[in-house]
């Protein structure tokens, strides 16, 4: 697994973490597509896909952006046994970011390979 | 035992997240508080190992502080050179070049994005930079205060009240100095610790 983030110094550069961040969003966009979800497993199954985030601590503040920019909502719902959960919901204009997305990717996916691959035949 | 070092992180990351907005310290350390309850849910015998594990696997609380303050928008200046000179000059910038050597330190202080306003007040008038100077003034013959007393108390007031020291009074330098040494002693001393404290913690 390609390691962008050294444990022990930390130094991601501010390009790979602003990329990361913008990559990381939308992923949690296309968790939530298929309906809503509770928070905790939202987070632990993010935090689970290899190399997507440094820990979950840090996933929430991404939550909270998300719901002041309106891509997702969240709402409290009794749980059958303990306290009440928090569970994220998209929105339509999260849903219109994620298609939005979604294309980007793909063009930008395409066009870095092929980039790549140029390079690695002249080289 | 386990929930000590619960109440621990959490008040690790209330303290690093104290520089945002009320409403998203409020909501993150809620929602981290909800994720520990979540996960300790589900091990109703957790041990003390699955409650290191639980935090281990949220991060430290400064990288939650830090990608909260990232994703805010919110950049938290680093100290450089202004802040060490600042925190060198208030106490004894005075002592090198009276009364202008303060001033300079207080200029730094005030300038550097660095503090909050509420560091920079307990900076001018309690630690570091108030506290010696009424003494300061003092030992210059209240260069500040006696020469611009015309009109002797008025005068003086002014300045004690710009040095945050209300009891020094113009007559005679011992009970003076010893008014304001035990003013100092009664001023709260938590908050210029913590101001303190975060500049130590200061990269």
């Amino acid at each position: 697994m390609p390691r962008m983030v050294d444990p022990g110094t930390k130094q991601t550069s501010p390009l790979t973490a602003q990329l990361r961040r913008g990559v990381l969003e939308h992923c949690v966009l296309a968790m939530l597509e298929k309906g809503e979800r509770y928070a905790f497993d939202l987070v632990r199954d993010l935090a689970n896909v290899e190399g997507m985030v440094t820990s979950e601590g840090t996933i929430y503040p991404m939550l909270g952006r998300l719901r002041r920019d309106g891509a997702v909502e969240s709402s409290w719902q009794e749980s059958p046994a303990g306290p009440p959960r928090r569970y994220y919901r998209l929105t339509s204009k999260g849903a219109g970011a994620l298609e939005e997305f979604r294309g980007e990717w793909i063009r930008f996916r395409d066009a870095v390979d092929r980039v790549l691959s140029g390079g690695e035949r002249h080289g | 035992m386990a929930d000590r070092s619960v109440d621990r992180y959490l008040r690790d990351l209330k303290e690093d997240v104290r520089d945002l907005p009320k409403a998203q310290q409020r909501e993150l350390v809620g929602e981290i508080t909800e994720h520990i309850d979540s996960a300790l849910a589900e091990m109703p015998a957790h041990t003390e190992a699955d409650v290191r594990n639980v935090l281990e696997h949220l991060g430290d609380p400064a990288d939650i502080a830090t990608e909260a303050r990232e994703r805010l928008g919110i950049h938290r200046a680093k100290a450089g050179l202004r802040e060490y000179v600042a925190v060198i000059l208030l106490p004894i910038g005075g002592l090198i070049i009276p009364v202008i050597g303060w001033i300079v330190g207080l200029v730094l202080l005030w300038s550097s994005p660095v503090w909050t306003s509420r560091d920079k007040w307990i900076g001018s008038l309690i630690i570091p930079g108030g506290l010696l100077l009424p003494g300061e003034l003092l030992l210059y013959g209240g260069s500040v205060c006696s020469n611009t007393s015309v009109n002797g108390q008025v005068a003086t007031d002014t300045c004690a009240s710009a040095s945050g020291c209300a009891s020094s009074s113009g007559d005679g330098g011992v009970r003076s100095r010893r008014g304001s040494t035990d003013r100092d002693r009664h001023l709260p001393r938590a908050p210029s610790e913590r101001a303190l404290a975060r500049l130590r913690r200061m990269p």
